[in-house]
């Protein structure tokens, strides 16, 4: 079976199945599944700019909060309607993509890491600092006692996201992108305008990300400057979307799922130690298919178990 | 016929020892980066419940009952946190909440009460905004933080000849902004005339142009909201510079036993506040009295309790005692109990105001010869006041 009818075919079995989880599943379910799906939608939203693009993004966070203060601001300031602050979340995200991309999409590497790294904190300081958003003392949101809107919003952003990855993975400008990831010299010399194509990327990442930032405020009904711009999500994503399989449509998706499922099983049944279980997964995962899952399934039925072993050697450890 | 009756009896058994526990949950910080306050929480909710079931534990309805506590570990995360209310609420079905640690995971977690209709009792977030929702499930132990120098204030008022120029210095954060906000109205209601008025960076350890303005200007009381290691860093930056006004207080610090140990004889002169000292006259109907409670508390966890752990237990009593009051298990009715508690605890005496926030006054505290010694509680002066403090030269 080719690639695209099998995600059709995932598409077509999965989706009525997790529309139907609130009527199916316990109110945990629900709560477990608004949060995964979000986390999902960061690491597909990471996945255009550090899976297709080759970019790691540790600004991604900033667009989340970023999106969370659009909703904040919106609803806390001016009694506007949920809608209008993700519209204003959008903005302020796509917006400051631009703005802060243009600058910072000319390092490479570490380099373009380390820049976004330092986002995060500068944006913090800002945001502490405007009364309109409540400098360090947040804002308070009104309380929405409806878990089920929370999760199908979730669930349709997720698949929003997933189809516009779907798209760029067969689109002209997604080519482009996987051109810059490979050889950005080369990219540019066969006619990919490198510049507009990275700052492109990062816009629709900052997009999807900050629409996700907005539904978690509201979920969460409180933000303040060090919840919102947390780096550790930032880590959450990249985990995730590197060990489902960064530059592929349902790696990040399959890594998000997985990974949550892991770290929620065992901090609600080992609750003390989870962390220590939680970072053995990771360290076993980088070690033993340092490629991802989508990799690892690939190649699986090839090789079979000589799999991890060839990778242990591969990457000398 | 045999099976059936085994059955049956299994299901008497089963749905006695049911009836027989009552469950009070919470999710508590026991690992991540806040985990160091989170275990005072985690041992005071333990503590209480095998005090109270030592005792008899509860009678509702006129069936008895013994308390359980079902704690999970929210690894210092806020979406854990929430998940684990709902868990504890739709799967482990416990009949009533306790609160974790810190005001930005009550602010998330009490939506979660709300939804649900079952009182959360919290004695680890004081932020106003918690109250300012409007929310009926939500019950709080800690005094609110605008008035955390109200009673510093009002000894202040009460000295000869009476100190006029005062600075204010707080920390970026949500909590000591806030503390700020009330101190500063506070001070322009009192007279007083607030000269440096500052926000400083939350864990900052450069207090050195700060210290320079306070002596240049004169100032004769410094206010400070913040943190333990911002004091310290304070405290150890205006000994280099001599700078030395007529009183200096903090907001957290002082009380502790750390403090005392990392500044040594530097210590002395620094006043502070306790929402709580265990002292002999704060009685209590199952610990006997907050000294006794500190001792016993001391030999079973082998280190000195706090605001924090007592606020803890008293969280867990003031349950029980609207549980009794409300005759019932049902939430909304112990809801409407608590609401109207009233009953002398080791913490203080524990009643709720309307938004659901207890009202407690803070006592001012000075360190004097290397022991805290309380100055003024909400009677009047307890202790006499070492001021002006000497110049740190003549020490």
């Amino acid at each position: 079976m080719t690639s695209p009818a099998r995600i059709v075919l995932i598409a077509l079995v999965g989706v009525p199945l997790l529309v139907a989880v609130p009527w199916i599943g316990t109110p945990v379910v629900v709560q477990f599944g608004i949060n995964m799906l979000l986390m999902a939608t960061l690491a597909q939203g990471w996945n255009i700019i550090g899976g297709y693009t080759g970019y790691s993004s540790f600004g991604n966070s900033v667009f989340f909060g970023l999106g969370a203060y659009g909703v904040g601001i919106a609803m806390a300031q001016f009694d506007q309607p949920f809608w209008a602050g993700l519209g204003l979340g959008l903005l302020l995200a796509v917006g400051f993509a631009l703005v802060i991309g243009l600058p910072v999409l000319r390092l490479k590497g570490h380099y373009f890491a380390i820049a976004t790294l330092g986002l995060a904190e500068v944006v913090t300081a800002i945001v502490s600092n405007i009364p309109i958003a409540g400098q360090n003392v947040g804002l308070v949101l009104p309380l929405l006692k409806s878990d089920v809107l929370f999760y199908e919003l979730a669930l349709g952003l997720l698949l929003l996201s997933t189809l516009v990855v779907f798209w760029l993975s067969r689109s002209r400008f997604g080519l482009g992108l996987i051109a810059i990831r490979e050889n950005e010299e080369a990219a540019a010399a066969m006619g990919v305008c490198t510049t507009r194509y990275k700052i492109l990327a990062f816009m629709l990442s900052a997009a999807l990300t900050s629409l996700a930032g907005g539904i978690n405020a509201y979920y969460i009904t409180f933000i303040d400057p060090a919840g919102a711009f947390d780096i550790t999500l930032n880590v959450k994503m990249i985990i995730m979307a590197v060990f489902g399989g960064p530059g592929t449509v349902l790696g990040p998706v399959a890594g998000a799922l997985l990974l949550s499922l892991v770290s929620e099983i065992l901090s609600s049944k080992v609750t003390n130690i989870a962390g220590f279980f939680f970072g053995a997964v990771i360290i076993a995962a980088v070690v033993l298919m340092p490629r991802g899952l989508s990799d690892l399934i690939r190649q699986f039925r090839g090789t079979g178990w000589r799999y991890f072993l060839q990778n242990i050697r591969d990457h000398r450890l | 016929m045999f099976r059936t009756l085994i059955t049956l009896g299994f299901l008497a058994c089963t749905s006695l020892t049911w009836a027989d526990t009552l469950t009070l949950g919470a999710s508590v910080q026991l690992t991540g980066p806040v985990a160091n306050t989170g275990r005072y929480y985690k041992d005071a909710y333990e503590f209480a419940v095998e005090r109270i079931n030592a005792s008899g534990g509860i009678t509702v309805g006129g069936v008895h009952h013994t308390l359980a506590l079902k704690l999970l570990d929210n690894q210092s995360d806020v979406n854990l946190s929430v998940r684990q209310y709902v868990q504890l609420l739709s799967e482990d079905k416990v009949n009533l909440l306790l609160g974790p640690f810190a005001s930005n995971f009550v602010l998330a977690d009490s939506a979660i009460s709300e939804k649900f209709q079952v009182p959360m009792v919290q004695g680890g977030g004081a932020s106003d905004q918690i109250y300012s929702r409007g929310y009926r499930y939500i019950f709080g132990t800690l005094p609110p933080a605008s008035n955390y120098f109200g009673t510093t204030i009002d000894t202040l008022l009460k000295l000869t000849p009476k100190p006029s120029r005062i600075a204010l210095l707080y920390a970026d954060d949500a909590f000591d902004v806030s503390v700020a906000q009330g101190a500063r109205a506070q001070l322009s209601q009192a007279g007083f005339q607030t000269v440096i008025d500052e926000r400083y960076t939350s864990n900052t350890s450069d207090f050195t142009s700060l210290l320079s303005r306070i002596k240049s200007s004169a100032v004769e009381v410094v206010l400070v909201a913040g943190h333990e290691t911002e004091a310290l860093n304070f405290i150890r930056q205006a000994k280099s510079l001599s700078v030395s006004p007529k009183l200096y207080a903090f907001t957290v610090g002082v009380p502790s036993a750390d403090f005392r140990q990392a500044l040594g004889n530097d210590a002395n002169y620094a006043g502070g506040m306790t929402a709580w000292l265990p002292s002999k006259s704060l009685k209590d109907a199952w610990f006997g009295d907050a000294e006794q409670f500190a001792r016993a508390y001391q030999a079973k966890y082998g280190y000195e309790p706090d605001y924090h752990a007592a606020s803890g237990v008293a969280t867990v009593e003031a349950l029980v005692r609207a549980i009794e009051a409300a005759n019932s298990l049902d939430p909304k009715k112990v809801r409407d109990a608590l609401a109207q508690v009233n009953f002398p605890s080791l913490y203080g005496q524990i009643s709720f105001g309307a938004t659901g926030q207890i009202s407690l006054p803070q006592t001012m505290i000075q360190v004097q010869n290397g022991k805290v010694v309380a100055i003024y509680g909400p009677g009047g002066f307890l202790g006499k006041l070492q001021y002006p403090m000497p110049a740190w030269g003549k020490r």
